[in-house]
């Protein structure tokens, strides 16, 4: 997608004016953010660049000092993480946060299950065949390889592990997913499994952000890239148009400008 | 995306690339560990009773270990330490620890024989300790829960609490109330009888055993005692209600203790203020021989039960056959290593 054409797309989610302080720290100076429908941002930045700040303030488990957040044109506050995913942003931080003694599709509608009907349902008890028929059918639809929907998360391989997350994640129909370093822990294979899924999670309409260290996993998929450094959004790049040394150089300090204007 | 995932007209079949599948091993023993052990503790009863059959032989059948009254007493011997058991089933699998079930079982037992001998209705006498052993355990869960303080420490204490609380309501004696008493006679009774030849209290215990087990294994609040054991921070945010889950686990956990007491006092007809002690080690080692792990989110009432009757059949064993019974001990410590021995085996090879 060329810029030209983005601008008169209005973004699904955005943050303005972010500012973050710890005591004397800032951990976000001022941060502008956007991210549009059916797009795959990368939030790069170096450690200490505020990345996981952010995206803690985006998903409700912080709140800014200062900034607002924008969701569909709405103005929103965030008391809670709970907020936020009743808003639509799902988030998947780094530990994934599955319960690994139990099943893939346990876990998949872990605190939102299926009862069965009538005088059973209301004594809440659990209509496993429904869950695991839907859980297989789901992960089948986004192509995410699982034998045995009966084995324990803790059977799994790390992708496999960090698939059924982020399924678990976009399961409940939310359109905006926030991936915390998704390819972190995986090696190669594995984490193309990932990347891929990512990819078909955007084609099937949704919005993802995710934080990366790794560039060539962000080149790969990012529609486009959000640079912060120190706090402060230093540039946009577009994996198409820039390098990956523009990317790291923006990264670290030794370029100030972005794709648009080098 | 829809709300309930619905499968397009033209699915694809899944692709090939088998990234890093679980090895074949892992699959096997190890991945079915719970049906393993469960059969395992099965056969080693058997091959106990077998053992036991033959050593006691009198030359005319049935062995002494078969009488139909020693299975009795094994049956009745297995009902209370069953109940406590079953109870902390519930608060190990959420990877705490309830270690005030024991002093619960006694100040459980005394409180009725007090009012039984005081003349209260036998109804009284068995809803105020059940009333009061929950209490505690919504207490015991309640400061888990919002203080934020070790299960361990938080059940020790209450173990020590409650011990003392007993023995002052017992002003340190035996509490005994006349057998023969309007309220207590129907009482003893149905203690001692047996209904199609099984004991009553074994009964209480299948009853205790049924019903604990479909509310684990069948139903919602059940699945969350397992998340919560598994992962409580993801289980958090995934919105399961972890202080209603806590409060559950140890409300039963302190329910049953109170069950097993208000048992054990209508079995001997008195109350004895030092009853139950020890029992939550018992309970606690007959979870983990049936499949518990103290890290959480492991086993079952199933299990549990075969500990129980694993534990009962060998005590009832070696006291027939004359060995001495620090050999019980001996041997049901070595087993508990061995299970959780095996048990850390199985995690090691699930994670490659």
């Amino acid at each position: 997608m060329v810029a030209e054409e983005r601008t008169e797309i209005a973004p699904v989610l955005e943050a303005h004016g972010i500012f973050k302080r710890y005591g004397r720290v800032t951990a976000l100076n001022g941060v502008e953010f956007e991210a549009y429908p059916r797009e795959i941002v990368a939030l790069i930045g170096d450690n200490g660049a505020g990345k996981s700040t952010l995206i803690k303030i985006l998903s409700g488990a912080i709140r800014p000092d200062e900034g607002t957040i924008v969701l569909d044109g709405q103005t929103v506050e965030f008391h809670t993480p709970r907020d936020a995913r009743d808003a639509g942003i799902e988030t998947v931080y780094q530990d994934l946060a599955l319960a690994q003694d139990l099943d893939v599709a346990t876990n998949l509608f872990l605190g939102r299950e299926v009862v069965l009907p009538g005088l059973l349902g209301m004594l809440e008890f659990l209509n496993r065949k429904a869950m695991r028929t839907q859980a297989a059918q789901y992960l089948r639809q986004l192509r995410v390889t699982i034998q045995n929907p009966r084995q324990t998360v803790d059977t799994l391989s790390g992708g496999q592990r960090q698939s059924v997350a982020v399924a678990r994640a976009v399961f409940w129909g939310k359109h905006i997913l926030i991936l915390d370093e998704p390819t972190a822990a995986l090696g190669v294979a594995q984490s193309t499994m990932v990347l891929e899924l990512i990819q078909r999670v955007r084609d099937q309409g949704l919005t993802v952000v995710f934080i990366s260290h790794n560039m060539p996993h962000v080149f790969e998929v990012a529609d486009r890239m959000i640079v912060l450094r120190h706090g402060q959004r230093v540039g946009t790049l577009f994996p198409k148009e820039a390098s990956m040394e523009q990317a790291v150089s923006l990264m670290t300090g030794a370029l100030g400008t972005d794709s648009r204007t080098a | 995306m829809a709300d309930s995932p619905s499968v397009p007209a033209a699915v694809a079949e899944p692709s090939v690339e088998e990234l890093a599948p679980t090895p074949p091993a892992a699959r096997g023993l190890a991945g079915h560990w719970d049906v393993v052990l469960r059969l395992g503790l099965l056969g080693i009863v058997i091959i106990l009773a077998a053992y036991f059959a033959i050593r006691t032989w009198t030359g005319s059948w049935p062995p002494i270990f078969l009488t139909t009254d020693n299975i009795q007493n094994i049956g009745r011997q297995m009902a209370v330490y069953g109940v406590i058991a079953v109870g902390e089933t519930f608060v190990i699998i959420t990877a705490g620890i309830d270690l005030s079930v024991g002093s619960v079982l006694g100040v459980s037992g005394v409180v009725a024989a007090l009012e039984l001998l005081n003349g209260w209705p036998l109804i009284v006498a068995i809803i105020t300790p059940l009333i009061l052993a929950t209490a505690i355990g919504l207490f015991n869960g309640l400061l888990i829960d919002t203080q934020r303080l070790p299960p361990f420490i938080v059940t020790l204490g209450m173990l020590g609490v409650l011990r003392g609380v007993t023995q002052l309501l017992g002003s340190g004696k035996e509490v005994t109330f006349d057998p023969t008493q309007a309220n207590a006679s129907g009482f003893l009774a149905f203690a001692g009888n047996t209904f199609l030849g099984v004991p009553n209290l074994f009964w209480i215990l299948l009853a205790v055993s049924v019903v604990a087990g479909i509310f684990l294994h069948f139903t919602r609040r059940g699945q969350y005692i397992y998340a919560l054991g598994s992962n409580l921070e993801g289980a958090r945010r995934a919105g399961v209600n972890i202080r209603a889950t806590t409060l559950t686990v140890y409300a039963i956990s302190g329910f049953l203790a109170g069950v097993a007491g208000i048992m054990l006092t209508a079995r001997t007809s008195l109350g004895d203020p030092l009853a139950g002690t020890g029992y939550e080690l018992d309970a606690i080692a007959a979870a983990v021989l049936g499949g518990a792990s103290l890290f959480g989110a492991r086993g079952s009432i199933a299990g549990t039960f075969l500990g129980v009757l694993l534990v009962q059949v060998l005590a009832n064993g070696i006291d027939l056959i004359g060995v001495q019974p620090y050999w019980q001990q001996v041997i049901e410590g070595s087993l508990l290593i061995f299970v959780v021995w095996v048990d850390q085996w199985r995690k090691r090879r699930l994670a490659q």
